[in-house]
């Protein structure tokens, strides 16, 4: 590979643990690692659905807009359901059924009018960007820009509505508009990432930068998930390299053993 | 003019009435403490005074203020302590960082900690006696924690505190702790007290004016009127008697 290359890769490889490590620690902190799994499943669901409409109408629609949107539908969906009809659980599992409905629906609608199609459907299970474009760099520097201010100006306000929701509202915080800014800036999150890591690793990814800061650090707890995040990131890509498999691979590894790393912490 | 007036508030769940025709007024200063079984429609009272549900039938004016209508201006006049089983122990905050949010709330994001809110802060945990306001919330005794709570209802110098079960899941000597607490802030700082609790005993020799309520009121007036074996047995259908006296149920929460 060459040097331009190679320092691409790991430019996007940074890149992607700044997003995750900015949108992990408040998900953590608001419990909400279950929504993450709504947002993961819908972003399947919805890039699938993207590439069908393409195929069907032979038109552009760009991809990371429609697991965006259908994320974000989602999203909401848990949301109101949560706040008028059922515990957070049940909407989740019915949110997760729904996508998960889209996802076999629409894969199977594909499969049978263009396998080429399917393919392009199944790299965002396992990832795309074992070679990174400028344009990957560039989608996820968008997101950052939009994400890491919006994130930092409203995350006290977040934690502070999972903290006691009725005092918040007492307070006269606006806590369905903080709810849904989160859900917005989750669901960009994950549709981003899950163009260029895939859906398996940024589901495992979202969450553990979080728990890492949480877990083992009681200030600066941003700087912890900024620099854990990149550090699984970087770390993936590299291993990946070293043993030819894609980026998610070498990610979901070291999450996995991030993972094992901070349950015998803990039994220390 | 009344400081809290209720008149003919009705509230329901779907099909489960939570609160049936309640009226009434407190004039300013007040200690005043709404008892009443679990299910009683205590917390739905409270939440309806704050703005927190939707309106459904009746009149609510706080200070003059239409709570459904003006439910801002309202909230800005009080200061809410909710029941500490609403709080989520889990999510990491530190006690400066739970009573600076009530300072904070009325500017708009980011809402940055400035020297002068931090000076506040201070002053109101002194207020309560909590002397460190790193410690996390979750590492907080019992006792503590409705201590911080109610340092962020003082934090923005309300007119009326709230407070939604301030005695539950502590110790008699705690609860007493607390009562006298809220009683010293009546008496030193002018601020009218509204607490709902299922059991009074540990403010009653505080003589509160108290409010018998189980989904609709029974009684108000002084501990001593209110406070009868007649009324009780209405108000509170599982009422058990016993040689000793009488139980009216098991702590709350």
């Amino acid at each position: 590979m060459t040097l331009d290359l190679l320092a691409l890769i790991y430019l996007s490889a940074a890149a992607n643990g700044l997003l995750v490590g900015a949108i992990s620690l408040p998900l953590i902190i608001s419990r909400s690692t279950l929504f993450a799994l709504t947002i993961t499943h819908a972003v399947l669901g919805g890039a699938i659905l993207g590439i069908y409409v393409n195929e069907v109408l032979g038109v552009g629609l760009p991809v990371q807009l429609t697991a965006f949107l259908v994320a974000l539908m989602l999203s909401i969906l848990v949301a109101e359901l949560s706040e008028k009809f059922f515990s957070e659980d049940v909407s989740i599992a019915l949110a997760v059924a729904l996508a998960t409905t889209i996802t076999v629906v629409f894969s199977y609608l594909l499969a049978r009018i263009s396998p080429a199609g399917l393919s392009q459907a199944w790299s965002y299970v396992a990832g795309t960007s074992a070679v990174a474009t400028l344009s990957d760099l560039q989608r996820t520097l968008s997101s950052l820009a939009i994400i890491v201010p919006l994130i930092h100006m409203t995350s006290g306000e977040i934690k502070y509505i999972s903290f006691d929701r009725d005092g918040a509202a007492a307070l006269g915080l606006n806590t369905r508009a903080y709810r849904y800014l989160f859900f917005a800036l989750g669901s960009l999150a994950a549709s981003t990432l899950s163009m260029s890591m895939g859906v398996l690793a940024t589901h495992v990814l979202l969450a553990i930068p979080g728990a890492i800061a949480v877990k083992l650090f009681r200030r600066k707890l941003f700087t912890a998930s900024y620099l854990s995040a990149a550090c699984l990131s970087l770390g993936g890509y590299a291993l990946a390299q070293a043993l030819n498999i894609p980026p998610s691979g070498g990610i979901g590894i070291l999450s996995a053993i991030a993972i094992l790393g901070m349950v015998v912490a803990r039994e220390a | 003019m009344a400081e809290i007036e209720l008149k003919n508030v009705s509230y329901s769940f779907g099909d489960r009435v939570a609160l049936e025709d309640v009226s009434f007024e407190l004039n300013s200063p007040f200690f005043c403490a709404v008892m009443g079984p679990n299910g009683a429609g205590k917390s739905t009272l409270l939440k309806l005074m704050l703005g927190l549900l939707k309106h459904q039938s009746g009149i609510i004016r706080i200070m003059g203020y239409d709570v459904p209508r003006e439910a801002g201006k309202v909230r800005r006049l009080i200061g809410y302590v909710p029941q500490v089983i609403d709080i989520d122990y889990r999510v990491p905050m530190s006690v400066e960082e739970v009573v600076a949010m009530a300072a904070l709330s009325r500017d708009l994001p980011p809402r940055i900690m400035t020297g002068n809110v931090r000076r506040k802060v201070r002053e109101v945990l002194e207020l309560v006696e909590l002397d460190d306001p790193s410690m996390q919330f979750s590492e907080l005794s019992g006792g503590q924690r409705q201590r911080a709570l109610i340092a962020r209802a003082l934090v923005s110098d309300p007119r009326i505190l709230l407070l939604d079960e301030p005695y539950s899941m502590l110790d008699f000597n705690m609860k007493c702790e607390i009562a006298e607490l809220l009683y010293r802030l009546h008496k030193d700082k002018g601020i009218d007290i509204f607490l709902v609790a299922h059991e009074l005993s540990p403010c009653i020799h505080l003589e509160p004016i108290v409010i018998l309520l189980n989904k609709r009121v029974y009684a108000i007036g002084r501990a001593g009127e209110v406070l009868t074996l007649e009324n009780l047995r209405r108000a509170y259908p599982g009422l058990t008697e016993v040689p000793a006296g009488f139980i009216l149920g098991e702590d709350h929460g």
